[in-house]
């Protein structure tokens, strides 16, 4: 179609598309699978390749396939070549595939895989544990993917306190495992709390350095505990094996790596805090109660009845006391009285009431023994009157 | 390199997080625990005060040629 005018680029597409179906027809093709997407919905997309060439493949979901197509799998395909116009992409739209047995890379990756596997080097007993509130944590992974943007918003999100070391380091083609190993063995004597090696998904090609024994090794041999964050879900790399923790994406690696959020935390602290004055209350009743049961203890009751027994008995002395004083002031008074009686019964003037006398002589009172003469001048007492008396016969 | 704090964020957390469980479960002198509950509150302040103080923090480390 040899046209001096121009055509449409689209026009162009399908005499190409045209060509490719009509010249070449039905082909089958030998090659490793990689770079297998099993898309949600429902088609197959992927590459062959051989040691010299590659080529896109595509296998719509209405092809039946007998197995589970794998990256690294050697297989035979058949279909026809197709343009994708959008990208002016040619195609084996595959309508039939069959495993070849594995391919050669893919042996070499299994038989590597299955040594360290031996050794021991994926055995859940070296897994270190993350901590849940890291304050350090370093990544490394290319310094211009999207892998870094998302793993550093995640984490700023979750957790913003955790501060963040990074290591830009190459993630693919030449070069890239041995700057891989050298950013794991510098983090690692950095004391960071965890490590996150990662990048983007890819082609098995371009995660190639994650699989090689190399990076395995520095994994292992970290203090540190290291999350592999390379590619997706599907993608299973030997560096995923060996890590402490593997994480499907980037950002799934800063979700293991901040497992509570600052949100989290901070509704933990004033749950903590608000806790604490509810149990200094309680634990203050509590022994308030405490008191208040011991004193209804049986010991303390006793003391006060001891008290009250002892109080009545004190009332008791004082009555009986007071009753003995009374009764001996009585006594007392009772024998002052008769004393004062009989002291009245012997006053020298006392018989004079009766009628008895006294006889003086001068100034001095007569007994009984006094002489008395004839013409003597006596003063004669009576109870009321005094009288002078002559002695007038012997 | 990294400068450690005298007490971590996270054993402030952990500090907290016992004595809590230490009043909780009772069986403290009352001395002990009212010292117990200012050393809480205290603890508390902190944690929440730098719970709202945290940004992320980004430090990029240059390859070594070795």
């Amino acid at each position: 179609m040899k046209q001096n005018k121009p055509i449409a680029i689209g026009v162009l597409t399908r005499e190409i598309s045209r060509l490719l179906e009509e010249g070449i027809g039905y082909v089958q093709v030998i090659g490793e699978i990689s770079n297998y997407k099993h898309h949600s919905s429902g088609h197959r997309y992927f590459s062959l390749k051989d040691d010299n060439a590659q080529i896109s493949g595509v296998m719509w979901k209405t092809r039946a396939l007998s197995f589970v197509p794998r990256d690294g799998m050697k297989v035979i395909a058949g279909g026809v070549i197709t343009i994708y116009p959008p990208q002016g992409k040619y195609q084996l739209d595959c309508t039939f595939m069959q495993p070849m047995g594995l391919g050669d890379l893919y042996m070499a990756f299994e038989e590597m895989k299955q040594r360290l596997e031996k050794e021991g080097l994926f055995d859940p007993i070296h897994k270190k544990k993350l901590l849940a509130i890291p304050t350090r944590v370093g990544i490394i992974t290319s310094a211009t993917g999207a892998a870094l943007q998302d793993m550093l918003s995640t984490m700023k999100r979750r957790n913003p306190m955790c501060e963040v070391c990074v290591r830009p380091t190459l993630v693919q083609g030449d070069g890239a495992i041995e700057d891989i190993v050298n950013a794991i063995t510098m983090l690692d004597s950095e004391n960071l709390d965890c490590i996150i090696v990662g990048r983007g998904g890819g082609s098995i090609e371009d995660l190639w350095a994650f699989n090689t024994e190399s990076v395995a090794r520095s994994i292992f041999m970290a203090r540190t505990p290291v999350i592999s964050a390379v590619g997706h879900e599907t993608d299973f790399t030997i560096a995923d094996f060996v890590a402490d923790m593997r994480a499907a994406t980037p950002t799934a690696a800063a979700e293991l790596v901040t497992p509570i959020t600052l949100q989290q935390l901070m509704d933990y602290v004033i749950t903590l805090q608000n806790r604490l004055p509810e149990l200094a209350f309680t634990a203050i009743n509590e022994q308030r109660r405490t008191i208040e049961q011991l004193l209804l203890r049986s010991g303390f009751r006793r003391v006060n009845e001891q008290l009250k027994v002892m109080e009545q008995s004190l009332d008791s002395h004082e009555i009986r006391m007071s009753l003995a004083i009374k009764r001996s002031i009585a006594a007392m008074k009772m024998s002052i009285d008769s004393k004062g009686n009989h002291c009245k019964s012997l006053y020298p003037l006392s018989p004079l009431k009766k009628g008895f006398a006294l006889l003086e002589k001068g100034t001095k009172t007569l007994t009984a023994e006094d002489e008395l003469s004839i013409g003597e001048e006596l003063t004669l007492i009576r109870q009321h009157t005094k009288h002078t008396i002559l002695i007038q016969s012997q | 390199m990294s400068k450690k704090k005298d007490i971590s964020f996270e054993t402030k957390i952990e500090r907290l997080d016992i004595i809590v469980q230490t009043l909780d479960e009772g069986n403290v002198p009352l001395d002990t625990m009212l010292e117990l509950y200012e050393e809480g509150m205290n603890l508390a302040q902190q944690c929440r005060e730098y719970l709202e103080k945290a940004e992320q923090k980004i430090e990029i480390i240059e390859k070594k040629s070795n």
